[in-house]
């Protein structure tokens, strides 16, 4: 009986900062609020918990009661960097659903988070690629050329290297996005420049497009509709300025470059 | 070339997009056939709205992420994954960057001095403004209704 108290006890220890650390990571990949409240809830529902869940734009306060009411975690935890990765979010929603269909221990859950923690990523070269043939497929949609859309794969290679490039060393996220937004342009209009580039229209609002805010955007609606209002709120206004920050470095391209219409 | 062949093109390039958004969010490879069908499907319902109903833009965006919606719905069901795994990557080739641009531009515009095509200007930035965020917003509530519609069916699922 005496064992049984200490592994009980070893269990409500353990897994409390094991569902904060979850929500953590589901918040930096990019989840939003409903999703990480569901992910929680049916994990501590597996282990029989009654969770109290608060999410912030970067923070989670967690307060875990057994069965019987009795209050046996309280804490919070802040994350500082936010990066869009459907994988983490993937992995975990599928162990959360295997926790509750397997009946899994404490110990296999932990194993299996560990390993969802650290998801494979495609290789960079990969992703600029990938992310400059969107941007030239952007560009046909709009009715660009096939020369327009070489140059806009290029523009958005040659950005989002960029982008990478500032997020590694941890510059600010709205400036990594003025600066790529402003690189993107200036390729395309250093083309236009040189002539190569006769109606840049469709290539310049194409070259930026990697850039919108489409996660925040999206998660931001269903924040707002789901009554999570504030995360809603935080997420539209962080997408805006994401926004503003494109349309300033698309600003400054046409000022440099003095570009018309 | 004939109009269906165009759409075709272009929803093939939609699809080419949502799969490097999809790459850029770290889809795992499994469900990037997914996304890439989905892009697809967004560019085939808009583009067709837009060529044979003569339907308006905002129109045409908000029935392809309702469609798009749908879809996600169905397979997020069907294979235990979140729906926004496949909806988000997929609806970006709905974003309105040529209306965002000349609204942009026609602002610049506008700084510049007062002109006998200043007012020309300014009702065509109001237009393109309008339109980009109405545009926006319809995609974005396509996407949502099939969300609230089938949270508690996907809650139990994925």
């Amino acid at each position: 009986m005496e064992e049984r108290d200490a592994i009980e006890e070893t269990n409500n220890s353990a897994f409390g900062p094991l569902l904060l650390d979850v929500g953590i990571s589901l918040l930096k990949a990019g989840a939003s609020a409903s999703r990480i409240k569901i992910v929680l809830s049916r994990l501590a529902e597996v282990y029989h918990y009654v969770p109290h869940i608060t999410i912030g734009s970067s923070v989670i306060s967690l307060v875990l009661d057994d069965s019987d009411g009795n209050m046996m975690f309280n804490r919070s935890r802040s994350t500082p960097v936010h990066g869009i990765d459907f994988n983490v979010i993937s992995t975990i929603s599928r162990l959360s659903i295997a926790a509750e269909e397997k009946k899994m221990t404490l110990q296999e859950l932990e194993k299996e988070l560990i390993k969802s923690q650290s998801p494979q990523r495609y290789p960079r070269i990969i992703t600029l690629c990938f992310v400059g043939l969107a941007g030239a497929a952007f560009c046909y949609t709009f009715g660009g050329s096939y020369t327009e859309m070489l140059i806009t794969f290029g523009a958005t290679f040659c950005g989002l290297f960029v982008k990478q490039q500032l997020t590694k060393s941890n510059f600010n996220s709205y400036l990594c996005t003025y600066v790529a937004a402003t690189t993107a342009s200036f390729f395309v209009g250093l083309f236009h420049a040189t002539g190569l580039v006769v109606s840049p229209i469709d290539a310049f609002s194409a070259c930026v497009l990697f850039l919108i805010p489409g996660v925040l955007l999206i998660n931001s609606f269903i924040d707002l509709i789901d009554g999570n209002t504030i995360n809603g709120i935080v997420r539209l206004v962080n997408a805006l300025i994401h926004i503003l920050a494109i349309a300033i470095g698309l600003f400054t391209t046409i000022g440099i470059l003095n570009l018309k219409g | 070339m004939a109009e269906w062949i165009n759409i075709l093109f272009k929803a093939f390039f939609c699809g080419c997009a949502a799969l490097g958004f999809a790459i850029l969010f770290n889809v795992q490879r499994k469900n990037l056939a997914i996304v890439w069908i989905g892009g697809v499907i967004v560019g085939l319902v808009k583009f067709s709205v837009l060529q044979y109903f003569s339907a308006s833009i905002i129109f045409a965006s908000f029935l392809a992420s309702l469609t798009l919606g749908i879809y996600s719905l169905i397979t997020a069901q069907r294979r235990q994954e979140p729906l926004i795994i496949f909806a988000i990557p997929s609806v970006i080739p709905l974003v309105p960057g040529v209306f965002a641009y000349r609204t942009m531009f026609g602002l610049i515009e506008l700084t510049r001095s007062v002109g006998p095509d200043f007012s020309r200007t300014l009702s065509e930035t109001v237009h393109n403004s309008v339109l980009t965020l109405f545009i926006v917003m319809a995609f974005s509530i396509g996407i949502v209704i099939p969300y609230l519609i089938g949270k508690d069916l996907l809650n139990k699922a994925t």
